[in-house]
């Protein structure tokens, strides 16, 4: 983001230099532009001083073009009265505001005379979410084999950058050798030899260190019934029609296991199962078939293998289909992990959703072969390449389906054919080009209707556009603003959508992180692998309200509900929730409401062993605010006082201390107060009202003068008097997801556009949403230069 | 390849010429027969480079006296085994990690120069920039010989969301290894992913199937090639890179694929089994790559391998040593004895995996020696002081015996700054790669062969 550069030393004598003087600029009335420059900015920003190397010296405003990305930084300093900073003389409110008016309508008016749409990567490779939603939606095949691709490299907070998305032969290898897999379980390959696959449970991460902990014999999974405690469910995606063997093997990791493993054979169709293993619980007698959710990973959910003493069921899709029973003396080990052995004895390829969706057509006889791929291979590849295909597109896929034919039947032949479509750079890669030289009267161009379907569906659903997008673009349709809008619409309300909650909104509040922090459990005891996946599902159900809802953005901070299970109920002390379902809560408790409110957010915003005002400050500067602070300098001195003297000092006094020092005040004396507001909360997101033996004091001032007291005050702040900071920021983390690049000086205007538009609406996110889509970056392209 | 029975010395060759130019490498200077198990000839030397991030604290780091009669001190105990296969080296900076006006991220920078000595550009994304690292000078000559020119292994997998290190791309701080100065090589941290990379993922990882599948993927990457050629002509010249980037790795698995076919029945696959997914515990998981490291090695598969312990600027916690505070939090300890403590015990840790794959390596039998005795392992860090971020006096191993090259039980302090790259460059020349300059080398390191 290019406003980051911001600097740190801010004093300076009195110069008054030459500032060129404007003449009225683009149909406005300059104000006292030039001669506020002079009066307050120059004493810094001089040629000699170049402070956080910016000078205004000959600096001709009636320029606003040449000029645009030194005053879209002063624009933003200027209007959220960070310049001139304080303890320096400052313009009065009306004379800042009035400039500041100028400068934006000035900036807009440049702008819209000569756009610059910017330019996202012309090769955009697909990212792991990407190419696993892709899989699904042209194969008919939910396995996420992005797992098993290499982690993509982010920029600007996001890993769907198109310059930083990079290709190697490593990360070819593994295309090559996905792409098989995947070609082999979408057609069914009845030469496949029984193999086994090994699950393992995932361990508590408190097991072991704080023996202390109690275990919760609690309900796990939605894939496991309602009256089982612990287990282990697989979503497993079965190859072909044929005979398994469910191996579960008992014992604890890095002991010998004496035991013969469980093992139950069974015969199952080709696709997607549920494999539960679950511990029932003695005194419910009932049982509850839980139905099998559709889940995008093929390895659902990883539980606590708890044992029991009536044994443990093996569950299909959720049904149990065999119980094996305790030990003779009454207890069963607990589940090292689970293979999955097979196909053994296999009937056939099976009637799944994939072949469903791959073979349009069943050809009688040989003759009526060819035609038959043809028509295959030409739809395959239309929706795996986004566009429209040509004989040219077809023809060599179709060699290697007659290669294949040779040596198979004719659902080898298509599986060859499939392999090679995935490690085609036409699936692989997203391609914008720029029209011929010879075409180009005007340095932008407006994208494709083809090109638009990609951006909307990359955007909306990280997957691929459906046919019914493709149709419209092939058609010219899309463009039109009425079409593209029910388009928008239609897709928002697609379940795929939710791809943009995990993905945007994943990575945007980094509740991605969440998978990987490791509380202490010495200090979080409490902290256990199913508190981990209910915070994470609390955030997720949330944000997906205020989408689907098209609720304001600022309800992101200020919300009055959540959703809560009995688990996360119990963490935030909110009596009478009952059951591991998630649902919708309304909150008393005004502290708690809102993202600032939710132990996922307080969880990967602290250290592991405690809370940290500064990290949590920081993230609100860079996450909600839209102004990181610099890093620290390094070498920072010591605290010396927490250590020396005779009483310690508090985490407060310590800070203030530490703010005392003018080189670290510049940033701590913004970062401090608003982390300190939300001190009541612990590393886990727990309420608190000490911190060890001391007071939470909650309270903090912005340098500004703004006061406030704890997470209700913070938030109400920041959804009010920061409200335009809050929205900025949201709207460039939309436009930065939605093009694949980092958001550019020239981008401000049409940012600008975008929130004004859905300033009536109080900043519904789905108006932000079509804002960003509607908007020249989005719709345009600048060509590279001949 | 031809395989002659004269082999030119590469450094005798550029003595003749009595010039210094680098020259690009002929097939009649690879030592023939170089492949370990294809005759009695002297076995290849072998190269690793192992990155720890965040620094290391030198008080525990730091040998006491210099020369053959240094003493360990508590961070490097679990080496004292090796001590005669390993030196210490001291005073050694890379200085390109600086900020030189571009402000904070020392961390992005550390990792980024290390094996480049580059200063590279403060960049989000859009243009990264650094050079070319060691390994990928050294994986470019090999690569000749073996079915992978390099690989490029970690324990800790990059991050899923967030900035890595002030205004620099995480591309910095995930990788060391730098196939060209825009091209980030990532790190494979799975070892089922790299398991399948080296033995193929068939139904059987006989060498006949391997062959079977590898030809397969022969006809697949003509027809991506000719896909890439299409996309090409609509695309102009500046936009194409990524297609570069593509058309290279095409070309570089079907080199392999060729070089497999060529050494199909030579090949011996140690036995493995398939490694399921990650183990979570640290030094589980980079044991269980190491063991494919050694295994890739002792096959002849690469001879070019960087490793990172985890990514710079990791806040990895080590729980099961009892140090549940982040790395990187730990390293800003503003002299705290309790968090300088954590941090050398962290140190420690890694040190021990490190003697883990040494163990191993002087274990495993390779031509008229051990694995150990062929192989030159750089294990360090490009921070120091990861409080201050200093990027001088960095803390330097170098394992093996490098083909004879190497003379171990010593700790060897150079004068101030002496760049890392002058070591580098020396290793390179060493094991058969004379490079003439890389990054900011001004010169060869002396003593590592002193006898």
């Amino acid at each position: 983001m290019f406003l980051r550069h911001s600097g740190p030393g801010l004093l300076a004598a009195l110069i008054v230099s030459g500032v060129v003087l404007a003449p009225p600029g683009l149909g406005q009335t300059q104000p006292d532009g030039s001669l506020l420059l002079k009066q307050y900015c120059v004493v810094c920003h001089d040629n000699a001083k170049r402070t956080a190397g910016v000078t205004f010296q000959g600096l001709d405003l009636s320029n606003i073009g040449d000029n645009a990305e030194l005053l879209e930084r002063v624009l933003r300093k200027v209007k959220t009265g960070q310049m001139p900073p304080a303890g320096m003389p400052r313009p009065d409110a009306a004379r800042r505001a009035a400039f500041g008016n100028w400068l934006e309508t000035s900036l807009d008016a440049q702008a819209a005379a000569h756009p610059n749409p910017g330019r996202p990567a012309a090769v955009h490779r697909l990212n792991r979410a990407e190419y696993s939603n892709a899989i699904r939606d042209v194969f008919g095949l939910d396995i996420n084999p992005g797992s098993q691709l290499p982690v993509d490299d982010s920029g600007y907070g996001f890993d769907n950058i198109g310059d930083v998305l990079s290709m190697s032969s490593a990360l070819l290898d593994r295309y090559m050798s996905v792409g098989r897999k995947i070609a082999r379980l979408a057609v069914g390959d009845p030469t496949l030899k029984p193999g086994e696959e090994i699950f393992e449970p995932r361990r508590e991460p408190n097991r072991g260190v704080a023996p202390a902990v109690p275990a919760r014999a609690e309900w796990m999974s939605d894939d496991l019934p309602f009256d089982s405690a612990g287990g282990l469910s697989v979503r497993y995606y079965f190859p072909l029609d044929a005979e398994y063997v469910i191996r579960i093997r008992l014992g604890v990791a890095n002991a010998p296991v004496k035991l013969a493993p469980h093992e139950f054979r069974l015969p199952l169709k080709a696709g997607p199962h549920t494999i539960g293993l679950t511990f029932p619980k003695e005194s419910l007698k009932l049982e509850l078939a839980a139905p099998a959710v559709a889940r995008r990973s093929a390895f659902v959910s990883s539980v606590r293998p708890e044992a029991s003493s009536a044994g443990m069921d093996l569950r299909v899709d959720g049904v149990r289909v065999k119980r094996f029973p305790p030990d003779a003396d009454g207890a069963s080990p607990p589940v090292l992990n689970m293979g999955i052995v097979g196909p053994y004895n296999p009937a056939g390829r099976g009637d799944t959703p994939s072949r469903q969706k791959i073979f349009v057509c069943h050809p009688a006889n040989r003759s009526e072969e060819t035609k038959c791929a043809q028509k295959i291979l030409a739809g395959l590849s239309r929706r795996a390449y986004r566009r429209p295909v040509t004989d040219a597109d077809v023809r060599p896929l179709l060699a290697f389906y007659q290669k294949a034919r040779e040596k198979g039947d004719f659902d080898y032949g298509i599986e060859k054919a499939i392999q090679a479509i995935l490690v085609a750079p036409d699936f692989l890669f997203r391609v914008e080009a720029d029209p011929p030289a010879s075409a180009r009267h005007n340095p932008n161009h407006r994208i494709s209707d083809v090109e638009l379907a990609s951006r909307l569906s990359f955007f909306l659903w990280s997957s691929v556009p459906d046919d019914t997008l493709l149709d419209l673009a092939e058609q010219s349709k899309l463009s039109d603003p009425q079409i593209l809008k029910q388009q928008v619409e239609r897709m928002l309300d697609d379940p795929r959508s939710s791809a943009f909650v995990d993905n945007f909104a994943g990575q945007w509040l980094q509740i991605r992180n969440l998978a990987t922090v490791r509380p202490d459990p010495v200090v979080f005891a409490d902290f256990d692998e199913s508190l981990r996946w209910s915070m994470q599902r609390e955030t997720e159900l949330f944000f997906e309200s205020i989408l689907r809802e098209n609720r304001s953005v600022l309800d992101l901070l200020t919300a009055d509900y959540t959703f809560l299970n009995e688990r996360l109920a119990n963490h935030y002390g909110i009596p009478g929730i009952y059951g591991s379902q998630f649902r919708r809560v309304v909150l008393k408790d005004p502290d708690r409401g809102g993202l600032l409110g939710q132990a996922s957010l307080l969880t990967v915003t602290s250290p592991p062993n405690r809370t940290s005002v500064v990290q949590r400050g920081k993230w609100i500067l860079d996450n909600l605010l839209g102004a990181p602070p610099p890093p620290p300098p390094p070498d920072v001195p010591p605290l010396d006082a927490t250590t020396k003297g005779a009483q310690k000092l508090t985490l407060r006094e310590a800070l203030e201390l530490h703010r005392a020092n003018p080189g670290c005040a510049v940033c701590h004396k913004t970062m401090d107060p608003l982390g300190f507001a939300l001190e009541n909360y612990n590393g886990i997101g727990e309420w608190r009202t000490k911190d060890g033996s001391s007071e939470i004091d909650a309270s903090g001032k912005l340098p500004d003068g703004t006061q406030f007291e704890g997470p209700a005050g913070l938030k109400k702040v920041l959804a009010t008097e920061r409200r335009d900071e809050f929205v900025s920021t949201v709207t460039e983390k939309l436009l930065t997801y939605g093009l694949g690049r980092g958001v550019e000086y020239y981008d401000m205007p049409a940012l600008r556009a975008i929130m004004h538009q859905a300033e009536g609406s109080q900043y519904r996110l789905k108006d932000l949403i079509m804002g960003v889509i509607v908007s020249t970056p989005f719709q345009m392209r600048r060509s590279a230069d001949l | 390849m031809m395989i002659t029975q004269k082999h030119l010395h590469r450094r005798t060759f550029l003595r003749g010429l009595g010039t210094t130019l680098a020259l690009p490498f002929l097939d009649a200077m690879v030592p023939a027969f170089a492949a370990p198990r294809l005759g009695a000839a002297k076995p290849a030397v072998r190269l690793g480079f192992l990155y720890v991030p965040n620094g290391i604290i030198s008080a525990g780091w730091m040998p006491k006296g210099e020369g053959a009669g240094f003493e360990f001190n508590s961070t490097m105990k679990a080496l004292e085994p090796f001590r005669e296969n390993m030196l210490v080296l001291s005073g050694l900076a890379q200085i390109q990690g600086r900020s030189y006006g571009d402000g904070a991220g020392d961390h992005a920078r550390a990792g980024a120069s290390w094996l480049t000595g580059v200063h590279p550009k403060k960049t989000e994304g859009a243009d990264l920039r650094a050079g070319i690292s060691a390994d990928q000078v050294a994986a470019r000559a090999f690569g000749k010989e073996t079915q992978f020119a390099s690989l490029e292994l970690g324990v800790e997998a990059p991050s899923l969301a967030g900035g890595c290190d002030s205004g620099y791309s995480c591309a910095y701080t995930n990788t060391i290894s730098w196939r060209n100065p825009t091209s980030p090589n990532p790190i494979e941290v799975n070892p089922r992913v790299l398991f399948e990379r080296l033995f193929g993922d068939g139904d059987s990882t006989d060498a006949k199937s391997r062959l079977a599948q590898m030809q397969e993927q022969s006809s697949i990457l003509d027809f991506v090639k000719g896909g890439v050629d299409r996309l090409e002509t609509k695309l102009g010249s500046g936009d194409r890179r990524k297609l570069t980037e593509y058309l290279d790795a095409i070309r570089d698995i079907e080199r392999r694929i060729h070089k497999a076919e060529e050494q199909s029945a030579s090949m011996h696959m140690p036995v493995m089994d398939r490694p399921a997914s990650a183990p979570e515990e640290f030094a589980a998981h980079a044991q269980l790559m190491m063991d494919l490291m050694v295994i890739a090695y002792q096959s002849d598969l690469t001879r070019v391998i960087t490793m990172m312990l985890a990514r710079e600027g990791s806040n990895r916690s080590y729980r099961e040593i009892g140090v549940a505070d982040g790395h990187h939090n730990c390293t800003h300890h503003q002299n705290d004895p309790e968090k300088i403590a954590k941090t050398a015990k962290i140190n420690t840790h890694h040190v021990e995996q490190l003697a883990y794959l040494v163990n191993k390596m002087k274990n495993t039998a390779d031509g008229d020696g051990t694995l150990l005795d062929h192989s030159m392992l750089l294990y360090g860090s490009s921070l120091s002081d990861g409080n201050k971020h200093t990027h001088v006096d960095l803390p330097v191993a170098l394992v093996g015996g490098g083909g004879g090259a190497l003379r171990g039980g010593r700790h060897i302090r150079y004068p101030e700054n002496t760049p890392l790259n002058n070591l580098l460059v020396s290793m390179l020349d060493k094991s058969g790669v004379p490079t003439e300059k890389l990054g900011d080398s001004t010169g060869e390191i002396e003593h590592l062969s002193d006898i």
